[in-house]
């Protein structure tokens, strides 16, 4: 008896190897009760849509997120609106985990799901490390060139990847500091040291803001825990400070302001959740359009048989101006024209 | 949706298909398992510092990769910047008295910076296997189960060498019985330390190849790592003590750990083919996880001597 049971365990531990002699590309819809399209493996982007067809997404989000929670809304709904019931999402959540991201992307792949949308930038790497022939979307991811280690990026990513960014332009956001802040001589810029897309737009912000002259230190906190007493020293060394679209910072964002605001240093910051906490302003994008944005590139790769190849990475198009009328008030800010006011 | 219909969409042939690549990730953990073994086990000692060390050795293994060398080569030196940080570890505790748990905390802090450094001062570095040598990556789920298990067999094969030595066995004599083995003339310092190197060096390989597999390395990727090992450890010896009643031999309990990884993902595969929202995919990995270390204490409480000896009273003599 107990030799039957030691065989059956090791048979069921080894099970999971065996069913490797089944490689993705013979996982066809052939097989009884599977309803998803083949994923051939050899290279060919998914074929051109033919009427009555049905289509599964994978949706692999990084963290339960507000922005990263529109995105992916924006994208279902646009899906949605396209394709109606020929469409099955399936929706897994990485609980910020980045090891999760490889599991649920390796499941995908083994499903032959049709497209995978990824939410934020680990997922987006552990999607485009697990396969090379089903589409990839990206969205709420800042730049795809650092994300995916491209030296020469063009815009097109070139291989099974694409999708959509939240990079609102930089220099433009540089730019609201003489707008708004002429007298500020010494801007701080903080960000959380994990994430892994603040980096690049602090050098890019610090890049553009000494073109006008101004001097720029970098202030990083590593997690939740260092936040104010980082914020404490920034307010101390600065006139006025800006925050990237960083996670950790907006999570955080009415700890800084109960720092900064005492302080009296404005912060301009980089998407709207962080200017509602503890901005006076920023350049925002809304992540649910940009979610239907990546909806609509979905819909023209599944339904009308674009080539994920060679479509290039799209940008959100028009980010808006927003200002908070409170603590600008408080901090006895004025605000020119072309601004509107974040609403409750 | 009904329950009823909830059931019908579960598919168990999608479970069959994902198991692969559920088993190829587990593989990799049942490495990081091993050397959580050897300070959990034989040292009887909580080392935390392998949050930090699963990380560094991701960290050097893509920014070597990154510059060029070979991948083993990588993973070589993942592997000696983890028997580094066992190093220091150690000399915290033993040299500087620091209790083992404090130990661990600092170093895995440390090393958070440390890991910055090594990338650049980036939190999140890619590697592309269409661009690298890589050793093993999800693109290729069979290879890279089949790796893993080569690697865990040979880990397994040399741990079970050295534990043989008159070394090793001063090892596990200093976990065993630390008075009894400094009376024996074991210098226990330094046999704690040399374990502490031993655990997170295995660790760091662990972090290096998931680091190839998934395709990046990330600062925070040992966050909760620890749990995972121990998880891992406790259910290989759980597996391994209801298939072997009267005790198995060292190398199969070696390698029913590295098995627990294998079971601990496969728990993880479970939870998400379920469908449960995601958002409790960690209550529920916990609670698995939970009733399978609560079995050897239910079995024990079974049969325990004094439940027997009740049980015997209470019938009818013959």
């Amino acid at each position: 008896m107990k030799k039957l049971c030691c065989i059956l365990l090791a048979l069921a531990l080894a099970l999971p190897l065996c069913a490797c002699g089944r490689s993705q590309s013979s996982a066809s819809g052939a097989e009884a009760g599977a309803q998803t399209a083949p994923a051939s493996a050899s290279g060919a982007a998914s074929q051109s849509a033919s009427a009555g067809k049905s289509y599964v997404i994978g949706i692999c989000q990084l963290v339960q997120h507000a922005a990263l929670d529109a995105a992916t809304k924006g994208f279902k709904d646009a899906v949605t609106a396209a394709l109606g019931d020929a469409v099955t999402f399936e929706e897994n959540n990485a609980g910020g985990d980045s090891a999760s991201c490889a599991t649920i992307c390796s499941g995908f792949v083994s499903d032959g799901v049709d497209l995978i949308l990824a939410n934020a930038t680990p997922s987006l790497q552990a999607a485009a490390a697990a396969t090379d022939s089903i589409p990839v979307l990206g969205t709420a991811i800042t730049e795809y060139g650092v994300a995916l280690g491209l030296t020469d990026f063009s815009g097109t990513v070139g291989t099974n990847v694409s999708g959509t960014s939240d990079l609102a332009p930089l220099d433009q956001q540089a730019a609201m500091f003489a707008e708004l802040l002429p007298d500020a001589k010494t801007v701080g810029i903080l960000y959380c040291s994990a994430e892994p897309n603040s980096v690049y737009q602090a050098d890019e912000v610090q890049k553009a803001l000494e073109q006008s002259g101004v001097t720029v230190k970098i202030y990083t906190f590593a997690d939740s825990n260092d936040v104010s007493s980082v914020t404490a020293t920034a307010c101390g060394e600065c006139d006025a400070l800006y925050i990237p679209t960083d996670n950790t910072a907006a999570s955080c964002a009415e700890t800084i302001n109960n720092v900064a605001l005492p302080a009296g240093v404005p912060i301009i910051a980089g998407e709207e959740g962080i200017c509602k906490g503890c901005g006076i302003a920023t350049l925002s994008i809304d992540y649910y359009e940009l979610g239907r944005t990546t909806g609509e590139m979905a819909v023209r790769i599944l339904r009308d048989g674009a080539k994920v190849s060679e479509m290039p990475v799209e940008y959100y198009a028009d980010p808006v101006r927003e200002y908070n009328a409170d603590l600008c008030r408080q901090l006895n800010i004025t605000v020119p024209d072309g601004y509107t006011a974040i609403a409750d | 949706m009904g329950f009823a219909e909830y059931l019908s969409s579960l598919d168990p042939q999608a479970l069959l298909q994902r198991l692969p690549g559920y088993a190829a990730q587990g593989v990799l953990w049942g490495v990081m398992a091993l050397g959580v073994y050897i300070t959990f086990r034989l040292l009887d000692l909580a080392d935390l510092t392998v949050d930090g060390t699963f990380a560094t050795g991701g960290a050097c293994t893509v920014m070597l990769i990154l510059a060029g060398w070979p991948a083993w080569a990588a993973l070589t030196a993942a592997v000696a910047a983890g028997l580094l940080a066992g190093l220091v570890t150690g000399l915290l505790h033993t040299r500087l008295g620091i209790p083992a748990i404090l130990a661990g905390i600092l170093t895995q802090f440390a090393l958070y910076s440390v890991n910055l450094r090594i990338m650049g001062m980036t939190a999140n570095k890619s590697v592309s296997v269409d661009q690298y040598p890589l050793l093993l990556s999800s693109r290729q789920i069979p290879r890279a189960a089949l790796i893993g298990v080569l690697l865990a067999a040979a880990l397994t094969a040399l741990l079970c060498w050295y534990f043989g030595t008159e070394q090793g066995s001063a090892l596990r004599a200093t976990g065993s019985n630390p008075a009894m083995s400094r009376a024996q003339g074991v210098n226990i310092d330094a046999m704690k330390v040399l374990g502490l190197m031993l655990s997170n060096g295995a660790v760091a390989l662990s972090g290096g190849l998931t680091a190839q597999y998934q395709g990046f390395a990330d600062v925070n990727m040992g966050r909760g790592a620890i749990v995972i090992g121990l998880a891992a450890v406790v259910i290989g010896e759980v597996l391994c003590a209801a298939l072997f009643r009267r005790g198995a031999p060292f190398a199969v309990r070696l390698l029913f750990v590295a098995a627990g990884g294998v079971a601990y993902y496969l728990v993880v595969g479970l939870v998400l083919w379920l469908r449960l929202n995601t958002n409790d995919l960690k209550l529920f990995t916990a609670v698995i996880v939970a009733l399978f270390l609560a079995v050897p204490q239910l079995q024990a409480r079974r049969k325990s001597s004094f439940r027997a000896a009740d049980r015997k009273e209470a019938q009818p003599r013959a």
